[in-house]
């Protein structure tokens, strides 16, 4: 554990609130507070896992992290300094993938490589090729660079969208439910592949998820984020020893015993979510559950 | 739908005939080659009934023009419809004497010149409409009345100002293509998915960068459906307008062999103009198909 240096990201009583757009029970519009005061530090190279009910604002977090919406109130600071917008420095791999269909898995995996560096420096065409191939050969994809990702199954495409946001180097992964989409089988494995991954890079990863078991298995520590307005309940360390082998870490007693005490905390806040009806915040920021809905539960 | 089934069991047998054959295969099949054989002529007729019902309906057609003038209608009407070996001789001769290449050519270069004005200004213009929103507010009237005002409709209004001349041609040819260029253009930059916008915003790329790198690539096979709608209609529109006021194309060879009553030069003016029509549209479904292989083919892979 590196206590001695400062924490690589540090959440600071973060919240952000939305404006749902006006409609016609609400002709003003109403407001969504997605997240509420949120403080959490992760350690630089640290595997932290976030799980919470649906609606309780882990995409509004990530999308805080990486830059691409600012909080409302609240900091959110990368190496001390305060994230203004999104950066090499940090990359987002996402539930759907988000390959560019036209391209290649290796010219995918180059699209973080063109254009100026972190450094300031181009890379040539011939630079960027060889990266490619290397971190396509990283996530078990060597052969495959003149793919397109029609030609991939899911589990090949996600493999391809971490190649290409571990390409440009960046210090922190946040993953948005990567593996989500995935067969249970190909899960398995790319969770496995991750934590290599991680191990040989040494990133820091923000890993969001609704599974538990997938929480408990890859995380250091498990976030776990209350029903809307998202708070942040409880920070669960996970020891699970060394993880490395061929060891079946998921049916070991220590294991069902951190799974039952995550899933414990969650089940209370997924009942109150689903109680409340809520749903997923939309990245536009408006939530289709949030409208008050008298007339549509008279119709119902 | 035997006989593909047939085929692909052969095949099976070809390949383990390699090593020594077993028991099993032996009882399938007496004689692979044989059977391979009688596969292979099963398939060639196959193939050979489709490419013909697939023709059936054209030459089913071309038989009628032949026959049809010669034994069904009176006389009469022959004059105004000659069978089809009449039309293709007057062709010839037309070609034979370089008017028919006159013509084409003329057709082309207007139409050419008029669908690449409408071409790029389209996209350029549909570009800055679907990124800068207010411009789209402003334009969006404006355009949709234009768009709905037939081109032809304004072909008058287009020889008033710009005379009879090539310019007035171009021009219309221009305004017909402009339209559905423009619309696939907004549509392509519209429909671009948003969470390849987010993946790519995650990078911290700019507003250029983001539209050069993943905006127009996204949108390019959405516009060349646009472009090959436009090639339709530059043609459509033009020969109309070489029928109203000019000295040459495949519009004015049709009207002016009409009036001088030459039947059979002006089906085969009809004849090329529809020649023309398909091989555009070929031409265009091509560079469509070379610029979007990457779309088409996730339809062939989900089909």
């Amino acid at each position: 554990m590196t206590q001695s240096s400062a924490p690589k990201i540090s959440l600071q009583n973060v919240g952000k609130t939305f404006t749902v757009r006006p409609t016609k029970d609400a002709p003003f519009g109403s407001t969504l507070t997605a997240l509420d005061g949120i403080t959490l530090d992760v350690a630089a190279g640290e595997f932290l896992t976030l799980v919470g009910p649906s609606g309780s604002g882990k995409t509004t977090l990530l999308d805080l992290l990486a830059g691409l919406t600012r909080p409302d109130t609240g900091k959110v600071l990368l190496d001390g300094k305060e994230v203004t917008g999104p950066g090499k420095d940090r990359a987002v791999v996402f539930q759907q993938y988000a390959l560019f269909p036209w391209r290649t898995a290796a010219a995918n995996v180059s699209f973080g490589l063109e254009g100026p560096g972190k450094d300031g420096k181009r890379l040539s065409r011939k630079e960027r090729a060889e990266k490619a191939r290397a971190y396509l050969d990283l996530v078990g994809l060597a052969g495959f660079e003149d793919r397109y990702p029609h030609e991939l199954s899911g589990g090949m495409k996600q493999r391809v969208a971490i190649a290409r946001s571990l390409a440009y180097e960046p210090d922190v992964l946040l993953m948005d439910e990567p593996f989500a989409a995935l067969d249970a089988q190909t899960r398995e494995q790319l969770q496995e592949e991750l934590l290599r991954i991680w191990r040989t890079t040494g990133k820091t990863i923000i890993f969001i998820t609704h599974g538990i078991d997938e929480a408990v298995y890859l995380g250091q520590r498990v976030a776990v984020l209350s029903s809307r307005p998202g708070r942040l309940k409880e920070l669960v360390p996970i020891n699970l020893g060394d993880r490395t082998g061929d060891r079946d870490v998921r049916s070991e007693a220590a294991f069902v015993e951190h799974r039952h005490k995550v899933w414990a905390l969650l089940h209370d806040e997924v009942l109150k979510a689903q109680q409340a009806g809520h749903a997923k915040i939309l990245p536009d920021g408006t939530a289709p559950d949030e409208a008050p809905q008298p007339i549509s539960g008279k119709a119902a | 739908m035997s006989a593909p089934t047939l085929t692909t069991d052969t095949h099976t047998t070809t390949q383990a005939s390699a090593t020594p054959p077993t028991a099993g295969d032996r009882t399938r099949h007496k004689n692979p080659a044989t059977v391979t054989a009688l596969s292979r002529i099963q398939r060639g007729a196959l193939n050979g009934g489709r490419a013909l019902w697939r023709a059936g309906a054209i030459l089913l057609f071309l038989l009628l023009w032949e026959l049809g003038p010669l034994y069904l209608a009176p006389s009469s009407t022959r004059v105004f419809l000659p069978p089809l070996h009449d039309v293709l001789a007057s062709l010839g001769s037309l070609i034979a004497r370089g008017q028919l290449q006159n013509h084409l050519a003329a057709s082309l270069t207007r139409s050419a010149s008029g669908f690449g004005i409408a071409v790029v200004s389209a996209v350029v213009l549909g570009l800055l409409v679907a990124w800068y929103g207010a411009l789209d507010r402003f334009l969006n009237p404006l355009l949709e009345v234009f768009r709905n005002t037939a081109a032809l409709a304004l072909l008058p209004v287009f020889t008033l100002l710009l005379g009879i001349g090539e310019t007035s041609k171009i021009s219309i040819v221009a305004y017909a293509a402009f339209f559905p260029v423009l619309l696939n253009t907004i549509a392509g930059v519209r429909t671009v998915d948003p969470l390849l916008i987010r993946a790519a915003r995650s990078l911290g790329l700019s507003n250029f960068t983001l539209f050069q790198k993943v905006i127009l690539p996204s949108a390019v096979p959405t516009i060349f459906t646009g472009i090959r709608m436009a090639g339709t209609s530059s043609i459509l529109v033009l020969i109309a307008a070489e029928m109203v006021g000019a000295k040459a194309g495949l519009g004015y060879l049709i009207v002016n062999s009409q009036s001088s009553f030459l039947i059979p030069e002006m089906y085969a003016g009809i004849l090329t103009v529809s020649l023309l029509g398909l091989a555009v549209n070929y031409l265009l479904v091509g560079v469509e198909r070379h610029f979007s292989g990457w779309r088409t083919a996730v339809g062939v892979g989900n089909g």
